[in-house]
């Protein structure tokens, strides 16, 4: 079947307010933090207080003679109904709670459980342990070669076949290292006009949902139900039944609306501790965190990027050499897919010829890293644009015009081979750099105050491959019900997908009915995230509202109603079954087409069904006293073809926006020998309401993405590729001072501006 | 959090009374946004808290004088002090300091005798008070004193008060032929504790400034006057001169917020710039 030979009726390229905004603001949506069960047990963690230590002895006693205390659980007790209580998507690296060893400051020892949580938070601050210490290793670029090892042993799931040739390595921290080779870039290096080298840096931060993590377990007769707030059940159940040794069947997840997700709450998260709590306690169990726990539990990678460019004396980019170190902490969790599906795209949406990228996911002893909003590509635009700036500064070029010259054209393969299509990355560079006006004189400032603009592009491929399955369901009075598993956690996705049913089923958005994921209910998907909802499920759900169709146009003829009629679907119903009764269920489901890489080059002709990018316009004032800097204003221009429901896609850019401009120029996680300095919300500051840039805009391209639903594809992390480098370029045009390690602080500006007077700021 | 027993007396007698100076579980509440920070960190576990809410309109008014002082009660709201037409009106710097402090969730419960008595070094209102010369009112089964705003803070959450003693109101001496300015510095977002702040009041008279006083607050341990570069200012100096005398003499501290060279920079540079502010449209002589 031809997907894009849908027409629109309509219902795509509405701004229909979210559907369910009205229960939202009446505070009747249901969220898993208010979720209670009857005779229900709270679990309270106990973490670990070294980075790195076997466990000498874990003392309950005192804790568990706590009145009001059910039971004190640790890894071992564990270990006795889940003999192998290892978890993660790539690696089965992750016990449930620690066993024999811990490998970061916070990580979960054991749990107390009682019916009030103040005695359960209490209890697991009675427990204590006793721990030998053992060297430890942090730097992302240290763990390569140090000798302190993070795991014993390399464990990948089987899952991935592509992980199968590290089974069983020994004696690394390199969790998975991705290399592309295309033409031979030493050659041109040492042809080049001009060679540039530089190194750039980001730190750890994290997602930061207003709702914490939160699950609930409950079993019996032999299943598992799971409440969670997750962005992928599909992915929970499958492992929680592979722990288990149970059959799919008897394991059921489901989600309710998140208070936001971000890419942390992917995978295994709290779902396997709550399960194992709740066949020990033979009671329902509830682990919801403190906001404060969140930074032990997912992170941003922390990544330092080493690049290397040959250009032409007329501003062209010959070769490039990209060395990319993730800092992954002490587990897997999806880091290695990180390093792997981001690493590809790290020489950025330039046609360079040669180009040679190491890209290493690393085991460290910090708090895990996963996937945060944009998948590893903020780190690497990050860098490959703060590069690109430079060299256009040094050769004397205008840093659009240099993009323009270099920029991946449709039709022309990327560093994979992959050949761009429906990636639209000139009109999304020139419209980003018209809305800052750039090329037009402006105000540079007076006084101490210096003004300065700055433009950045970065783009990403959708990870692939993924499946999503839909279910369209018409009940006997016609109305729609939606099954599809993608989880709505503030990005609009409820309303979007109700809006592409309806668009092929010719009737209103308002009136669809989407059920929330729900294993026992809606159908297999891989998850929310990647931006591979709109496109994957999208297609899922035209496929399966099509089938409806079929099934409504088998209908008519078997009724003999002519084809074409006008006839209610009602009336079908009414007609067949002599009453208001029946359904119709179309059913559809989508995954592309998809060549791995090559292990050796990388090399492949179908890495992504399709490219998102985007690019950001900045302009900034410094003040040269100080080193702090305003930035007056931030457009952030992308391409996401047919826009389903374009509000949304604009409060997306928007959001995005706001999210990575907190990365860039406030949030950190620090560390002072494994231990987190700055473990609270006084400490680690996210944006406010006051920080937002005098003006601030999102928008998109006119574009179609062939193949997509109605031509449509991802744009929820889109926002945040660019935004750190144009920021930097800007603070560079402003005042002629790079920063080149994230955060952006206005202490950094002010040590380089006394750096570059040649009258450097003393450490203390 | 453990369970705790939350006290409302009715008097001041009684509430002094329910205090007890042996055991540091036993603490007075204001607004409470401090202590529940610290109860929620497992930094400070109450066995009883006294709330001061019940005590009567003395500890939750705002009068003004006839000469122009403020007499302003403990219990009164950092939101109640920001919108009074009385505090706009006989010391608008404090209801400025008030728009950038925390945010309006804090404000609206956060109370002054909380305020001073919570003893940290990030805060806006400490260096404003020192600058305006205010005293609190502290009253124990003792009896009651006046403490400088200035000597209230000895170290690090460490006031002069006792362990039976209540912060009961605020005084400020009148500002009037007076000026002053505070200028907040936050090394991250816009509503983030502050990394330094620096407050000046002082008179003018015959283009010449008098009895100027400059403290700052954030950068060190305690909120404090800087002697030196008021005497330097008064001495004639100019307002970037007294910057610079002000960022030799603070004893700066480095923390999350910056190191302590960066921080004495700031602290001249926001000494210059509260000055230029405080007399802005005023001419000065020399
Ligand atoms: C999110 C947040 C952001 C903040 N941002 C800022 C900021 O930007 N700038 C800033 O300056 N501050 C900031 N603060 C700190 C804030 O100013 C204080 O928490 C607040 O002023 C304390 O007042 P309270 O009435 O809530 O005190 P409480 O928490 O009730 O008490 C604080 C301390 O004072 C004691 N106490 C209370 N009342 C009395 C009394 N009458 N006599 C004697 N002792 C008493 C208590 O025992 C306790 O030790 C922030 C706080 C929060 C929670």
């Amino acid at each position: 079947m031809n997907d894009t030979a849908f027409v629109s009726t309509g219902q795509v390229g509405r701004s229909l307010p979210r559907v369910e905004a009205r229960a939202k603001v009446t505070g009747t949506a249901e969220y898993i933090h208010n979720f209670r069960l009857p005779g229900m047990l709270i679990g309270k963690i106990c973490r670990s207080t070294v980075p790195h230590g076997r466990i000498r002895h874990i003392d309950t006693s005192a804790a568990a003679a706590i009145p009001g205390v059910y039971a004190i659980v640790t890894g071992e007790d564990i270990r006795k109904i889940i003999p192998d209580p290892y978890y993660g998507p790539a690696f089965h690296d992750q016990p449930i709670l620690a066993l024999d060893k811990v490998r970061f400051v916070g990580e979960p020892v054991a749990v107390a459980l009682a019916a009030d949580p103040h005695i359960a938070e209490n209890a697991a601050r009675a427990i204590t342990v006793e721990y030998d210490e053992l060297p430890a290793v942090y730097d992302e670029v240290e763990a390569v070669t140090a000798t302190a090892y993070v795991h014993d042993v390399l464990k990948p799931a089987g899952t991935f076949a592509d992980l199968k040739h590290l089974v069983g390595r020994r004696q690394t921290n390199v969790a998975l290292d991705f290399h592309l080779r295309r033409g031979d870039v030493e050659a041109e290096f040492a042809a080049a006009d001009h060679v540039f080298a530089h190194e750039f840096r980001t730190q750890q931060v994290m997602h930061t949902p207003l709702e914490p993590f939160v699950s609930v377990a409950e079993a019996a007769n032999g299943a598992v139900t799971i409440h969670t707030a997750s962005q992928n059940p599909s992915f929970v159940r499958v492992e929680i039944a592979r722990l288990l040794g149970l059959k799919e069947n008897r394991v059921r997840v489901r989600t309710a609306f998140l208070g936001g997700g971000f890419g942390g709450k992917l995978y295994i998260k709290l779902e396997a501790l709550v399960t194992a709590l709740t066949l020990i306690a033979q009671r329902p169990v509830k682990v919801s965190l403190t906001m404060e726990e969140q930074f032990f539990t997912i992170t941003r990678h922390p990544c330092t990027f080493r690049i290397k460019s040959a250009v032409t004396k007329d501003g062209r980019v010959t070769a490039r050499k990209c060395e990319v170190y993730y800092n992954g902490g002490a587990y897997a969790d999806i880091g290695p897919r990180v390093a792997q599906k981001s690493g590809f795209a790290a020489a950025g949406p330039y046609d360079i010829a040669n180009v040679h990228i190491d890209s290493f996911e690393t085991y460290t002893n910090r708090p895990p890293a996963g996937a945060l909003r944009g998948f590893g590509t903020p780190q690497l635009v990050w860098a490959y644009e703060s590069h690109t700036d430079l060299i256009a500064r040094a050769l004397s070029l205008d840093p659009v015009e240099f993009r323009r010259r270099n920029l991946l054209r449709d039709g022309r393969p990327q560093a994979t081979g992959t050949v761009m299509r429906d990636a639209p990355l000139a009109a999304v560079l020139e419209r980003a750099a018209a809305a800052i006006g750039w090329g037009q004189p402006f105000d540079r400032g007076s006084g101490p105050v210096k003004r300065g603009r700055g433009i950045a592009i970065g783009f990403k491929a959708s990870i692939s491959p993924t499946a999503s399955v839909a279910i369209v369901n018409l009940s006997g009075d016609g109305s729609c019900t939606l099954y599809c598993g993608t989880v709505d956690m503030g990005q609009g996705s409820t309303t979007a997908m109700a809006q592409i049913a309806a668009d092929c089923l010719g009737i209103e958005a308002e009136t669809v009915r989407v059920i929330a994921a729900d294993t026992d209910v809606t159908p297999y998907d891989m998850g929310t995230l990647g931006s591979r909802s709109t496109y994957h499920m999208g297609l899922a759900i035209q496929r399966a509202a099509a089938d409806a169709k079929a099934k409504l146009a088998a209908l008519a003829a078997e009724l003999g109603v002519p084809e074409g009629t006008n006839l209610p679907i009602a009336e079908l119903f009414r007609r067949k079954y002599g009453a208001q009764a029946g359904n119709i269920i179309g059913t559809g489901s989508f995954m592309p087409s998809h060549k791995s890489p090559d292990p050796q080059t990388g090399q492949t002709d179908d890495a992504t069904p399709y490219w998102m990018s985007a690019a950001t316009g900045c302009e900034v004032e410094v003040d040269t006293e100080t080193g702090r800097f305003r930035i007056l204003r931030l457009v952030n221009v992308a391409d996401c073809g047919t826009a389903i429901n374009p509000r949304i896609v604009e409060t997306q850019l928007t959001g995005a926006t706001v999210m990575q401009l907190g990365f860039t120029v406030y949030e950190g996680m620090e560390f002072t020998d494994g231990q987190l300095r700055n473990p609270s919300f006084a400490e680690y500051k996210i944006p406010g309401i006051r920080d937002m840039p005098a003006r601030l805009e999102g928008e998109i391209v006119t574009s179609r993405q062939g193949g997509g639903p109605f031509g449509a594809k991802g744009v929820g992390e889109s926002g945040t590729y660019a935004v750190s480098p144009a920021i930097a370029n800007a603070i560079h045009d402003a005042v002629g001072v790079r920063i080149s390690a994230l955060p952006i602080t206005a202490e950094k500006v002010y040590r380089a501006l006394r750096e570059a007077a040649g009258n450097p700021l003393p450490e203390d | 959090m453990t369970p705790f027993e939350l006290v409302e007396p009715a008097s001041l007698g009684e509430a002094l009374a329910l205090l007890d100076p042996d055991d540091p579980a036993v603490r007075p509440i204001g607004g409470g946004t401090a202590l529940m920070l610290m109860m929620k960190a497992g930094f400070f576990e109450p066995r009883r808290l006294v709330s001061l809410r019940g005590l009567g309109p003395g500890i939750t008014g705002i009068n003004e004088g006839a000469d122009g002082a403020l007499d302003i009660g403990a219990m009164v709201r950092l939101g109640q002090l920001e919108r009074s037409p009385v505090i706009r009106r006989a010391a608008p710097v404090i209801a400025e300091t008030l728009v950038t402090h925390s945010n309006v969730r804090v404000r609206n419960v956060a109370t002054i005798g909380g305020n001073l008595a919570h003893g940290d070094p990030h805060m806006d209102l400490p260096p404003v008070l020192i600058a305006l010369g205010a005293e609190v009112v502290a009253a124990s089964p003792s009896g009651e004193r006046r403490i400088a705003v200035e000597n209230l803070v000895e170290s690090y959450l460490e006031t002069a008060l006792g362990g039976d003693e209540l912060i009961t109101s605020l005084h400020i001496p009148s500002q009037r032929n007076r000026r002053a300015a505070y200028i907040k510095v936050t090394a991250r977002s816009a509503d983030d504790w502050p990394a330094l702040g620096v407050a000046v009041s002082l008179a003018v008279e015959n283009r010449a400034i008098r009895a100027p006083r400059i403290a700052i607050g954030a950068a060190t341990e305690t909120a404090m006057r800087l002697p030196k570069a008021e005497a330097a200012l008064t001495g004639g100096a100019s307002w970037r001169d007294t910057g610079r005398e002000a960022a030799a003499e603070a004893p700066v501290i480095g923390d999350h917020h910056g190191s302590a060279a960066y921080k004495r920079v700031l602290v001249g540079v926001t000494v210059e710039r509260a000055l230029r502010r405080a007399l802005a449209g005023v001419e000065i002589a020399g």
